[in-house]
């Protein structure tokens, strides 16, 4: 790997990264989507746990949850199935014969919805946060930020892997998607303690970077909860999720260079309405 | 001959609408993909119930939740359905003129696509109500079943709910990809405020103000006496609605429907105008 | 030097998903084909022929099915990413980019996928906008441009990363006269300004193929049917050329009939115009200076002079036993 392969890699992560940016200060009305419209389901939520009188960090659960998903979907569908659509328009096979790295345009894209996604998870943390009279006391901002970063590039390598479905398959890995939705969330427990599940359920959805990211930061956001709600220690989990970020970038190298190449061999790669 | 040309386009879209659901993979993965998906949206519910009551499933309120949430699957396909179909065609297979300019009502297409909709979502409620009750043990007992009045709400409400989703279908006309966040938007407002899983009764008093003006919040209190009347009997005025007799819940119900019709058809109308206007019938905006 | 591009019995299949989707079908069966460096190349063929399927291996997005295929000596399936560096693919009624970008954007965006520098890559953007007569439109929107406009910035696109190896498969489909004339001159100039640059074109306009190609592959049915030079193309039709000449009346005709070159000599006149319609089958077109000398020696005037020769889509019949649908 030369320094022209890195700059052009880099130079690619920003090219696409562009369209993003640049699409939502044309665009403007996601703001009002993104930012107003989550409450409502993190609203529900919260209410129905104050329905049932449940002690009063769960609605700080359901709202760290609420905020988490902007990242969930933003991978599932700005980036993941976002190549399905690239397909369609005929991007993709320009995309695949530039002499770069496809990790590259799946950064860029990840990178340029950045910004988006951050503004709806802190928007549906701040406003929740002010709704609903939260009172979140943070143990450790240093842990905190070293926990964030860890899930998200864990999170941003399986959501690669999980593009390079879309290199072979077409409606089928759309569909898919779909169907990830609502049973991470189930999975991974957004909206309640993932130790609910039961331990083996609960660390079997570990492998989702989702899980052990969002019961850390309810640990440090509730230390008071720790023993009753939390999974593994916080430590433990940060290890794990930081292992996990060797392994999923890894494995959508790897993913991504085997689905590309069966593409190819089953003259699937730029088949469109598949 | 007009009634033919309608009942053509009706069945021609709804043909269509089957065709971008379910030809991406053979049937037997299509009837796991029906099925993994209503169960997983419900059990997120499910959980965080049980988490707090430590397992106990067999109340009062949990079968309320629990019918609420699965008939909820209508409001979401439906109104998600529609507005996908506009984006969908647009951007992505990039058909919307061609159908656009054919010599047929636009809104009996948007109507014959939501059509398939309502029909494949029948199949994940149905399922997602026989998992609860055998499974879960939630109170709805066949024998005691209102059948007319669940029925008739149930008839009604779908119709409003495709209405409805005409004037989103029309507001996606003049809307960037963002098409998804005014479904889930609208989606997510019936879902706070409709009494889909909490009764309206929890909410301030504003908010619950705001309820009584949602067509939504009559169709599950009609629906669920239909199909729990136990239920919302043993629950009495915590529903909020227990003012309200059969039938003056199936007229708010006919009134609605009646009134979002001019509603939905005026704000079609009116954005499929200036959409032609701005040119934005065939524009692409992914990015 | 090695070839531009080099294929060895390359062949490609299509198997389909499931029986019910039909057979296989062979959309390249051995295909051994050259192009040298600096070569503007033509591939003609019906739809279905092969075309674009060559053109996917070769620009990396589809592998053969057995066979090889080069490009600049790189091996596709193997090298492909030295491939992708020396290459680019432009195609007729591509939809790339994105709406809401400008034109310039969507051209520099493209640029970054290749690692151009930024200030570089805006110059040659400007250059080229300005040379297809786009520079009024570099700040609108993608999505407000006409078809014609936009096929422009698509080849724009092409040319801009300044490829050692441009595929073009059908440029100037569905454009008007003018925007495929700026199309076709810049591609001939781009060729002859720089002798180490290739260009493979596939195309359905015999006349753009005629007018455009140094060299010309015919292919059918995934099979290379014929590849030379058009002149040389044209010559496996036919080796006679035609000459029709409207005279003003003409007295001694059967002396032209006698000229050297001349295979068939057929007249007709026309007292009440004063015209003599004269119709020569030439085997040698040195005849027709001959044939001229005579009638201006017996003191006709040359009204209208017409040399019809076999074009491209007569060898294209005649190869393939089917025009173009």
């Amino acid at each position: 790997m030369t320094e022209t392969w890195l700059l052009r890699n880099m130079r690619a992560v920003r090219g696409r990264a562009y369209p993003r940016i640049i699409g939502s200060t044309r665009e403007p009305s996601w703001v009002f989507f993104d930012v107003v419209l989550p409450l409502l389901t993190v609203s529900a939520y919260a209410y129905i746990y104050k329905f049932m009188k449940a002690p009063e960090e769960f609605v700080g659960f359901v709202i760290l949850g609420g905020a988490m998903t902007a990242f969930w979907l933003n991978i599932l569908w700005s980036m993941a199935s976002q190549l399905y659509w690239e397909k369609e328009i005929g991007n993709l096979s320009l995309y695949l014969m530039a002499p770069i790295s496809r990790m590259s345009i799946l950064a860029g894209m990840a990178v340029g919805g950045l910004f988006e996604t951050t503004l709806r998870a802190t928007s549906t943390l701040v406003i929740g946060i002010v709704v609903f009279g939260i009172a979140l006391s943070l143990s450790s901002p240093v842990m905190l930020i070293v926990v964030f970063v860890v899930t998200m590039i864990s999170l941003y390598g399986m959501g690669m892997m999980f593009a390079s479905l879309y290199l072979l398959f077409g409606r089928e890995a759309y569909h898919m998607s779909n169907l990830m939705t609502e049973p991470i969330y189930l999975a991974s427990g957004f909206y309640f303690p993932v130790r609910t599940l039961g331990f083996w359920a609960a660390a079997g959805s570990s492998i989702i970077p989702i899980t052990l990211g969002l019961d850390a930061l309810r640990q440090l956001f509730y230390p008071a909860s720790v023993a009753e709600y939390g999974f593994l220690p916080i430590g433990t989990e940060t290890l794990i999720l930081a292992v996990l970020c060797v392994v999923f970038i890894m494995l959508s190298k790897l993913s991504l260079d085997y689905m590309e190449k069966l593409g190819k061999t089953s003259g699937r790669l730029t088949l469109r309405w598949q | 001959m007009a009634v033919n040309s309608e009942l053509r386009t009706f069945k021609n879209a709804a043909w269509l609408g089957w065709q971008m659901e379910a030809n991406w993979t053979d049937p037997f993965l299509f009837a796991i993909y029906s099925v993994v998906k209503p169960l997983a949206g419900t059990l997120i519910l499910v959980f965080m119930y049980l988490v707090i009551t430590h397992g106990e499933t067999e109340t009062m309120f949990f079968s309320y939740m629990y019918v609420g949430n699965a008939m909820y699957m209508f409001v979401a396909d439906v109104l998600f359905g529609v507005t996908w179909v506009i984006h969908d065609d647009r951007e992505h297979y990039m058909t919307l003129k061609q159908v656009y300019i054919a010599p047929i009502k636009f809104e009996t297409y948007i109507f014959g696509r939501a059509a398939i909709k309502i029909a494949i979502t029948s199949f994940g409620v149905l399922l997602t109500l026989l998992f609860g009750v055998f499974v879960l043990g939630v109170d709805i007992d066949l024998a005691a079943v209102n059948w007319p009045l669940l029925v008739v709400a149930l008839i009604l409400g779908l119709a409003t709910l495709a209405i409805m989703g005409l004037a989103l279908g029309g507001v996606t006309f003049l809307t960037a990809k963002h098409a998804m966040g005014i479904n889930e938007g609208v989606a997510g407002i019936f879902y706070v405020l409709s009494g889909v899983i909490f009764p309206i009764t929890i909410l301030p008093g504003w908010a619950q103000s705001i309820s009584k003006f949602l067509p939504v919040t009559y169709w599950m209190e009609g629906v669920r006496r239909g199909l729990e009347p136990g239920v919302i009997t043993a629950l009495g005025s915590t529903t909020g609605l227990q003012g309200f007799s059969d039938l003056q819940l199936l007229l708010v119900l006919v009134v609605t429907a009646v009134a979002f019709l001019f509603i939905s058809l005026g704000i079609f109308r009116y954005a499929d105008k200036v959409a032609r206007r701005k040119g934005k019938i065939d524009w692409t905006s992914a990015y | 030097m090695e070839p531009a591009v080099e294929t060895e019995s390359l062949t490609r299949v299509f198997n389909p998903k499931k029986k019910k989707e039909g057979k296989s079908v062979t959309a390249l069966d051995s295909v051994d084909l050259r192009i040298e460096r600096g070569e503007l190349f033509g591939l003609l063929g019906p739809n279905g022929a092969g075309k674009t399927t060559l053109l996917k291996i070769l620009s990396t997005l589809l592998l053969p099915t057995s066979g090889k295929a080069y490009v600049a000596g790189f091996d596709v399936a193997k090298d492909f990413q030295e491939v992708r560096k020396r290459i680019n693919m432009v195609s007729g009624g591509e939809i790339s980019g994105y709406g809401l970008l400008t034109v310039r954007e969507n051209l520099w965006m493209f640029t970054q996928f290749y690692g151009m520098k930024s200030a570089v890559a805006f110059k040659q953007i400007d250059s080229m906008l300005e040379l297809f007569g786009m520079a009024d439109k570099k700040n609108e929107k993608v999505r407000t441009l006409s078809t014609g406009m936009r096929q422009k910035m698509n080849v724009i696109r092409g040319f801009v990363t300044d490829p050692d190896i441009l595929f073009l498969d059908e440029p100037t489909l569905g454009l008007d006269v003018n925007a495929s004339r700026v199309i076709r001159d810049y591609i001939v100039e781009w060729v002859e300004k720089r002798p180490d640059k290739t260009v493979l074109l596939t195309t359905h306009y015999m006349a753009e193929a005629d007018q455009l190609c140094d060299r010309i592959a015919i292919i059918d049915d995934g099979k290379i049917l014929a590849c030379d030079e058009p002149d040389t193309l044209k010559k496996l039709v036919r080796t006679s050329t035609m000459l029709k000449i409207d005279v003003t009346l003409l007295n001694n005709k059967s002396v032209l009939g006698n000229i050297p070159g001349v295979e068939k000599f057929t007249y007709t006149d026309d007292p009440a115009s004063n015209l003599t319609s004269l119709k020569f089958v030439l085997q040698d077109e040195s005849a027709v200076s001959d044939i001229v000398s005579e009638i201006v020696h017996s003191g006709a005037k040359i009204l209208a002079l017409r040399k019809t020769e076999p074009t491209l889509e007569d060898v294209f019949i005649k190869m393939v036993g089917k025009g173009f649908e």
